[in-house]
């Protein structure tokens, strides 16, 4: 592991697109999948990911391999994602938070369920309707939220790896989670319900 | 059962997602959620809420990956022209900069000479003496300064 580390921080400050190549294709789907998450948007999630990459590319020597390289890449693509949206919201409107980034409402086509390979119809179906109830869920939060919540249970982060990726105090990445989580479950039991 | 153990038992519902509850904290909640219908139906809509959250996955163009991979490499490319066009910068500094220590002396005796012939203050010849030192240095920062704005977003 810790040779692995130590092969992609010299591969990073060479600039080596083999590792990159590598990297993208590793990361692909884990990387998009939080972009979606916190701009709620597919095409500007899309653009995110091409910029991250040449981003990690550029600032590749930047990578000491102490933290995960998923920490490290997320806090670039969220970086990015809240300099994007600075430039092109007006001076006066610029987020504070990334609760102002994206609209929710936009989000709902960026999210797709689970078919796990092999599942039978039935299965697929009750996923296919599960996924799209969680769909409708996360977009009602807050995007600090999601992103919190994505960061826990579907990149299995640390807390002390959210709060990096975050640039956020652990009691604020807690929280976040707590509340996320309340809300969740709230928001599903009333898709539920009707 | 009191308001408080119903409490007791949510935050730790909660908390046992998120953090880690005690092995003494699993056990009373174990114990709580089988005997509160309550409790276990708060229990059971979390892991549902977790579930279904870890359910969810995207669907990524793989053109979108193709194109990245081109990207990256067409500025990689770009990155190791720039690095391969600063180093005879680099030489010229390093040049500079030795024969400036060797011929440091001479060049002094020099701006002294100069110096006393015009006439001029000591202060001044020695100026020009530590400006004469500094100009590799200002021409290297000045070419990479004006270097920096093509190299910046290009290609993106």
């Amino acid at each position: 592991m810790e040779l692995e580390t130590q092969s992609l921080v010299r591969g990073l400050r060479r600039h080596d697109p083999e590792l990159l190549d590598h990297l993208i294709g590793q990361y692909q789907f884990r990387l998009l999948r939080y972009l979606l998450y916190l701009t709620g948007r597919r095409e500007v999630a899309e653009e995110l990911f091409q910029e991250t990459w040449i981003r990690v590319l550029e600032r590749g020597s930047q990578y000491n391999g102490k933290a995960k390289f998923e920490t490290w890449l997320f806090a670039i693509a969220r970086h990015l994602a809240i300099d994007m949206l600075r430039r092109r919201k007006s001076p006066a409107d610029t987020p504070a938070s990334l609760d102002d980034l994206g609209d929710p409402g936009e989000g709902r086509a960026g999210f797709e369920p689970a078919n796990p390979p092999g599942a039978a119809l039935i299965d697929l179906l009750a996923a296919e309707e599960e996924g799209e109830h969680v769909r409708a869920a996360l977009a009602c939060l807050p995007a600090a939220y999601r992103e919190v919540l994505m960061l826990r249970f579907q990149e299995d982060l640390q807390l002390e790896e959210i709060a990096a990726v975050t640039s956020a105090p652990l009691s604020t990445v807690k929280s976040r989670l707590y509340r996320g989580l309340a809300e969740l479950r709230r928001q599903l039991e009333k898709d539920h319900g009707r | 059962m009191d308001d408080d153990s119903h409490e007791r038992a949510e935050r730790l519902i909660a908390q046992a997602c998120v953090e880690t509850i005690s092995p003494e904290e699993r056990a009373w909640l174990d114990q709580h959620i089988e005997e509160c219908a309550r409790c276990a139906g708060q229990s059971d809509a979390t892991e549902r809420a977790l579930r279904s959250l870890r359910s969810v996955t995207v669907q990524l163009d793989p053109e979108l990956v193709k194109r990245t991979q081109l990207m990256v490499r067409f500025r990689a490319q770009q990155l190791e022209g720039e690095r391969a066009g600063m180093l005879p910068v680099w030489v010229c500094c390093t040049l500079s900069w030795i024969l400036g220590i060797a011929t440091a002396p001479l060049v002094w005796r020099g701006f002294e000479w100069l110096g006393q012939h015009a006439g001029v203050p000591s202060l001044v010849w020695e100026a020009g003496f530590v400006a004469w030192w500094l100009l590799p240095a200002i021409v290297a920062a000045a070419l990479l300064a004006l270097r920096r704005p093509e190299s910046g977003r290009a290609g993106l």
